[in-house]
């Protein structure tokens, strides 16, 4: 059913919620998107839009004290995830779907060497001998180009740069040879120049293994750079869907908008006092989560709103190739200049 | 590491140094006249004046000090005022029970609170959490003659289980030996259980919050695995301190447990030795069980070394 | 951007104690059960119904009953009259230790965490001293003296000094390290200035949190010192001298031990809660530790 569909992963009306001291938060609220065989899609949003969230549902890693995913459907090569025994589930973790954290320096354990952390993977999913899993980590650490992999092996955390932590987290996350890779945020702890050496490195991998990839990222520019898709996600629900360059070169929603304001470009020239363009912040905030919002989420902050914005949630709609966008002013939006 | 060792077992050297020199002032400086007191109430002059020079108090300060560091040095803790027997032959009779006592009670509250701390941190909120939250404060508020008086009503009195009191040497077998070890042992653990659990459910408790804790969730391992490897190893520091300082409540119990199960150890030693005012035996009594105290310490700090390798040494 | 803080601002909360009660379990059941004890000692004299120190050998080891409701000990002496004024020895120990010893480890701790010289001499001694078990010292201190509560309170007091010193120095020396006040000493700003301004407010939580912890620990140590014969005078009715005093008869009245020592590990739990729901409160950093 799915090899028909091309789709590895389809997550339909996903809701996540938490229980807070202030009440339910719905921090997922009603998100849809397909993963294609091989493809890179992007998640984009501001922190707090719930694109990490949407990431640990999908893994089924949402703490069981505090969340649950309330609503939806995940699919998993056609096999649902949401209703998935615990033990299957664990099953897929770190072997056909894995994952890539934000925080290098905190996503190691500290008292565990790296080469135990890479082995342990591959001998509770591979099922191989302890000695074949060191062997298959030091084949991931020279696959990530770490230098002088067979020592670093018995290395402990602390005695890594940052830039190599995060080398060593996607030679664990790849050392299964998963159909699919959750990177939340792989970059944005690192410095500019390792952020592209990273990237690369994904791509590149990428190409040799066929793994499809979710990309989570709040920089556009990363987006713009990886992905063929890209899923802007405001207020834990999606707001717009295109193949990449459509939305760079048309974004539809407001709040896409809003966000490519904010990203500093070079391509402008400076004016004659060197001033470039001032970069233009979304106003307000996002908003709480604990209330239902009756109308659009983004609303509040959107300079097109009218009433029905503010009553009535807009529905998604096909701009056409592959473009879809919730906005009730849509038209409006397409009329006015970037 | 040796290295390391080797620093640490200096650096107890001045800690067993402020004790040795404070045992010796404490009697120096003590209010009103020692002699007089330990010699009793209607001691005469001329018995006072024999303690006086038993203790060596007659001679001139600076000389008492030196005697003193140089017997101290040769591992020479005095002699007994009221059997004239040597205080280090007393203690090395005595040592058994009191060393048997405190490793069993040692080890069996070890491997229950630690166990028990990671289910609590595990099921945290839950009822198995809040039972053992229960216990760990109540516990931590029994005082141990109480508790050993419930055990031995219980279990020796009203069930006839276990022996009220005694202690049975190990060379008389070993069934009676455990048999009179098991009361005291549960009433002496308990509270030194109590703060190990507790510890260790407040450490596993942050470190379960820890993003590498959430890799290894994502790697699907089993959940014995992540808990007793990743979170427990990483939670260790906070636990294995608390195992030394609880040494401290140890000792103090073993003093308290073996005047309630009539065990003649170490503890009965001092006991009887305040009841009879025989300074030099409790001196070396403090001696030994400070330098025990300071032993253990050493041990934990080495093993910080093992425990966490950025811990440098 | 203004129109938004009216979606952001919290409902106003108003004081209930139902509220207050919810939020603090132990911090409320502690202060609840500390101060019936309390007022059980101060008023000690009108609820005994008879004199704890008054001899009836006809009386001799009577159980619980509508007459002694905690039973007789084998000098036909009232229980519950003596566990009711045995209150006031053990709750008057522990505050008093906790005072002392705060007052004198606050003094030494801000010495410590002031005067860099002093510092490596008073901690070596605070270590040796940490390093004898707390009744090892006591009972060593009392085998030199004649017995009375003052001595008891002075054995309990020296041991339990060195925790406080390091929990007040570990708050100055992090504190002289924050920029504000190295800043502060580099303008001239004169140490006890310092002290009154930005030492003792942050010192507080934390010193009043472990002074909870010595004033349990000290009734524990005073109940273990008077059942070893080494406490206060054995006809003071304290509840360590009544077990001691019941000892020999336990297996016919259990009652002369059982009960003070249930008050005992009531009173030192309350005394535990209190200290646990104050270090929630007060001391977020270290609750999250313990």
């Amino acid at each position: 059913m799915s090899v028909t569909s091309g789709n590895i992963l389809e997550v339909r009306g996903l809701q996540t919620q938490f229980n807070t001291l202030d009440g339910v938060v719905r921090a997922v609220d009603g998100v849809s998107f397909d993963l294609a065989r091989g493809e890179t899609l992007g998640i984009v949003g501001e922190s707090g839009c719930g694109k990490s969230v949407t990431a640990l549902s999908i893994l089924r890693l949402i703490p069981p004290e505090t969340g649950r995913i309330a609503g939806g459907s995940i699919k998993f090569e056609g096999e649902e995830l949401t209703t998935l025994g615990e033990e299957a589930m664990k099953g897929l973790r770190g072997h056909r779907i894995s994952m890539i954290f934000q925080e290098p320096m905190t996503s190691l354990n500290p008292v565990l060497t790296v080469g135990t952390q890479i082995a342990e993977n591959v001998v509770r999913h591979m099922g191989v001998s302890w000695r074949a899993a060191r062997e298959r980590s030091f084949e991931m650490l020279d696959l990530v180009r770490i230098a002088d992999a067979r020592r670093r092996l018995d290395e402990y955390p602390h005695q890594l740069s940052g830039g190599m932590r995060q080398r060593v987290m996607i030679a664990l996350a790849l050392s299964c040879d998963p159909q699919v890779l959750i990177a939340d945020e792989p970059t944005t702890a690192l410095d500019v120049t390792i952020q592209a050496q990273i990237l690369d490195l994904m791509l590149e991998l990428k190409e040799k293994t066929g793994t499809a990839i979710v990309l989570i990222t709040h920089d556009l520019g990363v987006i713009a750079e990886t992905t063929e898709r890209v899923v802007v996600m405001y207020a834990g629900r999606k707001v717009e869907e295109a193949p990449v360059e459509a939305l760079f070169a048309e974004p539809l929603h407001p709040y896409t908008r809003g966000l490519m304001r904010a990203i500093p470009r070079l391509d402008i020239e400076a004016d004659a006092a060197g001033m470039r363009p001032r970069l233009q912040e979304i106003p307000g905030l996002v908003p709480r989560l604990t209330q239902p919002i009756p109308g659009c989420a983004f609303a509040p902050r959107c300079g097109f709103a009218t009433e029905r914005c503010r009553a009535e949630p807009p529905p998604l709609v096909d701009a056409g190739g592959g473009h879809t966008v919730a906005c009730w002013e849509v038209d409006r939006v397409r009329a006015s200049a970037l | 590491m040796t290295a390391y060792i080797v620093r640490r077992l200096f650096a107890t050297l001045p800690v067993m140094a402020v004790v040795a020199v404070f045992v010796f002032f404490l009697i120096r400086f003590a209010p009103g006249d020692p002699a007089a007191i330990i010699a009793g109430e209607d001691a005469t002059a001329e018995a006072i004046a024999q303690v006086r020079a038993k203790l060596g108090l007659d001679r001139p300060f600076m000389e008492q000090f030196f005697i003193w560091i140089l017997q101290m040095l040769q591992g020479d803790l005095g002699v007994s005022i009221f059997s004239n027997l040597p205080v280090s032959r007393l203690i090395v009779q005595r040592v058994e029970p009191t060393v048997a006592l405190t490793l069993s009670t040692l080890f069996v509250a070890v491997a229950l609170a630690i166990p028990i701390g990671v289910v609590a941190a595990w099921k945290a909120r839950r009822l198995v959490d809040r039972l053992v939250m229960g216990f760990a404060v109540l516990g931590f508020a029994m005082p141990v003659f109480v508790l050993a008086y419930i055990l031995i009503y219980f279990f020796a009195v009203q069930w006839q289980l276990l022996p009220v009191q005694g202690y049975r040497p190990i060379a008389e077998g070993f069934w009676p030996f455990v048999e009179s070890l098991i009361l005291p042992s549960v009433a002496l653990g308990v509270t030194y259980m109590a703060l190990i659990a507790r510890i260790t459910r407040a450490s596993m408790l942050e470190v379960l919050a820890q993003d590498y804790i959430r890799t290894a969730n994502a790697k699907g391992l089993a959940t014995d695995r992540v808990l007793l490897l990743h979170a427990l190893k990483n939670a260790a520091v906070p636990i294995v301190t608390v195992i030394g300082i609880g040494i401290a409540l140890l000792i103090s119990g073993v003093v308290i447990t073996e005047t309630v199960f009539n065990i003649p150890g170490l503890g009965r030693l001092t006991v009887d030795a305040v009841l009879k005012r025989d300074y030099p035996v409790v001196q070396g009594l403090i001696l030994v069980f400070a330098a025990a105290k300071v032993l253990v310490n050493l041990i934990i700090d080495i093993s910080y070394a093992f425990l966490d390798p950025r811990i440098r040494y | 951007m203004a129109v938004i803080t009216d979606d952001l601002a919290l409902p106003p909360r108003r004081f209930s104690l139902a509220t207050a009660i919810r939020r603090n379990p132990t911090i409320t059941f502690g202060a609840v059960l500390l101060t019936a004890l309390i007022v059980v000692a101060i008023f000690a004299p009108y609820i005994a119904y008879s004199d704890p120190f008054k001899i009836a050998p006809v009386n001799r080891l009577r159980p619980p009953s509508e007459r002694w409701w905690f039973g007789t000990d084998q000098f036909g002496r009232d229980v519950f009259s003596r566990t009711v004024y045995g209150a006031r020895v053990s709750l008057f120990v522990g505050l008093t230790v906790a005072a002392f010893s705060s007052l004198l480890g606050l003094a030494l701790g801000l010495l410590c965490g002031y005067f860099r010289r002093v510092d490596g001499i008073v901690m070596r001694v605070m270590d040796g001293l940490m390093a004898i078990p707390s009744i090892l010292l006591a009972i060593a201190l009392i085998t030199l003296t004649r017995p009375g509560l003052g001595i008891v309170i002075v054995a309990i007091i020296i041991p339990e000094v060195p925790r406080i010193v390091r929990v007040v120095r570990a708050v100055v020396l992090s504190i002289r390290s924050q920029p504000y006040i190295e800043s502060a000493i580099a303008g001239g700003t004169k140490n006890a200035k310092l002290l009154m301004r930005h030492v003792l407010p942050n010192a507080l939580a934390p010193l009043i949190v472990q002074s909870t912890y010595v004033c349990a620990s000290a009734m524990l140590i005073e109940a273990g010192l008077s059942f070893l014969g080494a406490g206060v005078p054995p006809e003071v009715p304290s509840w360590g001298n009544i077990i001691a005093q019941g000892r020999t008869f336990f297996q016919i009245a259990p009652w002369t031990i059982l009960i003070p020592g249930t008050f005992l590990a009531i009173t030192v739990l309350a005394v535990n809660l209190l200290g646990d729901g104050l270090r929630d409160r007060l001391d977020p950093r270290l609750a999250r530790r313990l």
